[in-house]
């Protein structure tokens, strides 16, 4: 069991389970640290924010760069009309970088490595596109579909593939995410594995885990990097596709 | 002890304060011009950033193709469910995948303009298109 890559992924009852109409609700490992998560971050943003003193000490540096970054991001992608997505592109943000990181500490359970919450964040934000472009624009939203200037000939294939290239966008910002997140941890398990194994075999198989270790820890430093760009990519492309609902065609 | 010291008389100090008002005036100008640059230099995600994106860059653009794939094969296995025409809906909307997973890929490498750029009319701010290479 401590060698099996997969073992960290499990979802486990942590209490006795619970059932309404046949779907199991009981509360899991996933949940709670989607609980911690949330914890985690308004815990320091409350905390970053109770002095409010005009020179910012160590905490309120943190909440500041934290908030300015995702402010940034929105403003440069989004204009001036984004900065109702603001708090929206915020709390994604933050929910995915802090379940990231805490997904770095050993023995916890890493929410994002699990299709079921990366997808069902990606299906939100692109249905949200869906009707906010539909609220503001009407049907002329579907204008996106329909590019200017192709011959009628080929245009239905044209839509079609800008169709299915819209549809492509929650299956694509969701596997991502998960993909980087899941692969990583097992490569990092596998290489931690390595290390165990060799190093039971007598002193030339100790020498020998050397390789692996350097290699696990050096994993651990991408992983923390990974942790972070993936965040900051599920943000960006969030700004992104929101764009295309304030600003399609017309 | 008769005089506190040559250069202290009331002409002379007002004129050495004068001096060193505009001296500090200068300095100041000087660091507010090395701030601000500082600033806008701040504003672009930092360089470590941006090189090691290269792996992300690569990830998503495999990640994007194989979603056109995938939801063009779904696409297609829905229409032949729907319409009961087995092989052809999955090879047509399949080919069709390919070709939106060719298509996102060519966008997110920022080798063709977004689809509301290409439309004309309403162009969006030029951020949009640039940031999108950022990740």
């Amino acid at each position: 069991m401590a060698n099996d890559p997969i073992h960290q992924f499990q979802i486990q009852d942590l209490t006795a389970p619970v059932s309404i109409g046949g779907y199991e609700i009981s509360f899991t490992n996933s949940a709670l640290f989607m609980g911690v998560a949330v914890a985690t971050i308004t815990g320091i943003l409350i905390m970053a924010t109770a002095k409010g003193s005009l020179v910012p000490g160590r905490l309120q540096s943190v909440g500041e760069v934290w908030y300015e970054f995702v402010h940034n991001m929105v403003r440069q992608v989004l204009g001036h009309e984004g900065k109702k997505f603001f708090p929206l592109v915020f709390s994604l943000f933050s929910f995915v970088l802090v379940a990231n990181m805490l997904g770095m500490f050993p023995y916890f359970f890493t929410v994002t490595s699990h299709v079921v919450v990366t997808a069902a964040l990606a299906i939100f934000v692109v249905g949200l596109v869906v009707v906010v472009g539909i609220a503001k624009h009407g049907l002329g939203w579907f204008k996106l579909f329909v590019p200017h200037g192709v011959p009628l000939a080929i245009l239905p294939f044209i839509s079609l593939i800008e169709i299915i290239s819209f549809f492509s966008r929650p299956i694509s910002l969701g596997l991502r995410l998960f993909g980087n997140m899941l692969a990583g941890h097992i490569v990092l398990k596998v290489f931690a594995g390595f290390v165990v194994s060799l190093g039971a075999l007598g002193l030339g198989g100790i020498i020998g885990a050397a390789a692996p270790l350097a290699m696990a820890v050096a994993l651990t430093a991408l992983e923390f990097l990974v942790a972070f760009l993936q965040a900051f990519v599920f943000a960006i492309l969030t700004c992104v596709y929101l764009n295309d609902a304030l600003h399609p065609g017309h | 002890m008769k005089k506190p010291g040559k250069g202290s008389t009331p002409e002379d100090r007002t004129l050495k304060e004068l001096g060193d008002l505009s001296e500090r005036l200068k300095d100041l100008s000087g660091r507010i011009a090395a701030e601000k640059s500082e600033r806008a230099e701040s504003q672009k995600p930092p360089a470590s950033l941006s090189g090691a994106t290269s792996y992300a860059k690569g990830y998503r653009l495999a990640s994007e193709f194989v979603a056109g794939t995938l939801v063009g094969g779904l696409f297609g296995y829905g229409f032949d469910w729907l319409f009961g025409t087995l092989p052809f809906g999955l090879i047509v909307f399949l080919l069709l995948g390919f070709g939106a997973g060719i298509l996102n890929m060519a966008r997110a490498a920022n080798r063709v303009p977004p689809a509301q750029e290409r439309l004309g009319s309403n162009p969006p701010p030029k951020a949009a298109y640039d940031d999108e290479e950022e990740d």
